[in-house]
């Protein structure tokens, strides 16, 4: 072999490896931005996974009665998995599927967060007792120790919940008890409440820049369309009504509102709505509305379709794609942000419920 | 402020279905409201219930169906029509007590010998099936007509008694 063929094989092999690196470079953000979005079951004992690069399910996880609700560790190791049959918490191996332990809970959960430094798990309880009538509970299980290091009742039971950015507090809603519940996540305690002539469902915070509340927005069970609370004042500053059409149909599994949530730009808000079977999309700060995307109808052999049952709402995290899950159609919608168009339905479980966005590191 | 309890949510619910099912089913069945029909109208046997209908509750049938039990249990289901009643500690049925309890509470939702007006039957069948599943929070529990289980629950609608023939079962 001359001194050439070795300089080019050598120019050749630097190529190669500086190709090796540019590639590197390009795979390392696209693996930063891998999610999976989680969507419970409760009608069943599954929970689907979809890929969303494909919009397919790529997993199904067996075995949960009546799953509530998926959230995860902020390192995306672990699944923090709420069902209505058994009161614990159940903490699974998001790899291996193996459980790591099942935390007793004060009662039966609806839904769960985690605070962003992942340091606490919060698990509405819906009913701490025996009685119809609901007794609930804020749980607070410590994700390090996996011990639950506080229960903290309230009158009624809790539905969902939202947390600040800054990690400091947390907004529940009760449906039986008509009430916003806010909870100090650092002194444990109930900081104020916001009563209401109606249920609450859904609600999510919006955070200022600096990671504290400004505003709540929260379903109301009899409202098309959701209030507006300031965090400052703990006032319900506005009540916002979705536009009078589409219309015309029935309230669908649940109240007439439900799932509502803001896109990880902090750029929009969308709500559902069963009586428009559509979501609707508002714009942040002023809360214009900007549209909505017609959902999924329930097919009713010889007769006119019923709603889909909008349910619950999550985000890729790039805010380019919205899931919609709707109860009635054994399907979730994949929703492309700025067309405002449905992109496709993903198959899945009997009677999807709650819908959660997990980024993989 | 009003009191406005989830019970009252779950039975203005009830309320909405039963208006979507007399809507739905009504027109095809015009005789039920007449005094003629319901003298007519077929006993509820309560043994029949406790041996082949209550089992139901809280059966496993697959991974797409959680048991009825686990939401329709009375703690769980806010004291909606279809509250039942809660297992004794470590029990895998009811006492005869609870059970006649739970006969009760489901007669309520049930037209005796008609089907279609029966929101026991209508609410956990699949739309396609010409059901309300979709308003159901448990979903489609019975695909179809013909799923054993919800064909022993309609015998049990039109009057069976315990101990009747399987082919009367079927019918």
């Amino acid at each position: 072999m001359n001194s050439s063929t070795m300089r080019e094989k050598y120019i050749c092999g630097q190529r190669a490896v500086w190709l090796l690196l540019g590639l590197l470079l390009v795979a390392v953000p696209l693996a930063a931005a891998t999610a999976r979005i989680y969507v419970t079951n409760r009608g069943g004992t599954t929970i689907s996974v979809i890929d969303p690069a494909t919009n397919k399910v790529v997993q199904t996880i067996k075995g949960i009665e009546a799953p509530e609700v998926v959230r995860f560790s902020p390192d995306g190791s672990r699944l923090y998995i709420a069902t209505r049959s058994v009161d614990v918490l159940y903490v699974m191996d998001r790899k291996s599927g193996k459980y790591i332990k099942k935390v007793p809970l004060s009662g039966w959960a609806n839904d769960a967060m985690v605070t962003n430094d992942g340091k606490l798990i919060l698990v509405c309880i819906r009913n701490t007792g025996t009685e119809a009538v609901d007794a609930g509970a804020l749980d607070i299980i410590d994700a390090k120790s996996l011990v639950k290091i506080k229960s903290i009742p309230t009158k009624r039971g809790l539905h969902d919940i939202s947390v600040t950015a800054d990690g400091k507090y947390a907004a529940t809603g009760s449906p039986g008890g008509q009430v916003i519940t806010v909870f100090d996540l650092q002194k444990m305690e109930i900081a104020w409440e916001l009563p209401y002539d109606q249920g609450i469902l859904p609600l999510v915070i919006e955070s200022n820049p600096d990671g504290s509340g400004h505003r709540i927005f929260a379903q109301l069970n009899r409202t098309n369309g959701f209030s507006v609370v300031d965090f400052a004042t703990h006032k319900e500053i506005a009540r916002i009504k979705n536009p009078d059409e589409p219309s015309g149909f029935t309230p669908g599994c649940e109240g007439i509102s439900h799932g509502i949530g803001i896109s990880p730009d902090h750029k929009t808000l969308w709500s559902n709505s069963r009586p428009a079977n559509a979501v609707f999309i508002y714009s942040l700060p002023d809360l214009k509305l900007m549209g909505h995307v017609s959902l999924p109808e329930t097919p009713v052999p010889g007769k006119s379709p019923r709603g889909g049952g909008p349910s619950w709402i999550t985000f890729t995290p790039d805010s380019r794609t919205v899931y919609v899950s709707t109860c009635g159609t054994k399907s979730v919608s994949a929703i492309d942000v700025e067309t405002m168009k449905e992109l496709t339905r993903i198959p899945v479980g009997e009677m999807p419920d709650r819908i959660s966005t997990l980024i993989v590191p | 402020m009003n009191s406005w309890s989830l019970p009252k949510i779950i039975s203005a619910g009830l309320v909405l279905a039963a208006g979507v099912l007399l809507c739905v089913f009504a027109p095809s069945s015009p005789a039920q409201t007449s005094s003629g029909a319901d003298a007519q109208a077929p006993q509820l046997d309560y043994e029949f219930f406790k041996t082949r209908v209550e089992p139901i509750f809280l059966k496993h049938r697959s991974d797409d169906h959680a048991r009825c039990y686990v939401c329709h249990q009375m703690m769980r289901h806010g004291g909606g029509p279809l509250s039942l009643e809660m297992l004794p500690p470590g029990a895998s049925f009811w006492t005869e007590e609870q059970s006649r309890h739970n006969f009760e509470t489901v007669s309520k939702l049930v037209v005796p010998g008609n089907p279609s007006l029966s929101l026991f039957l209508r609410m956990p069948l699949a739309p396609e099936a010409g059901g309300l599943a979709d308003t159901h929070q448990g979903g489609r529990q019975f695909a179809s007509e013909d799923d054993p289980d919800w064909k022993n629950m309609k015998a049990w609608v039109m009057g069976q008694k315990a101990g009747a023939s399987s082919a009367q079962s079927s019918k």
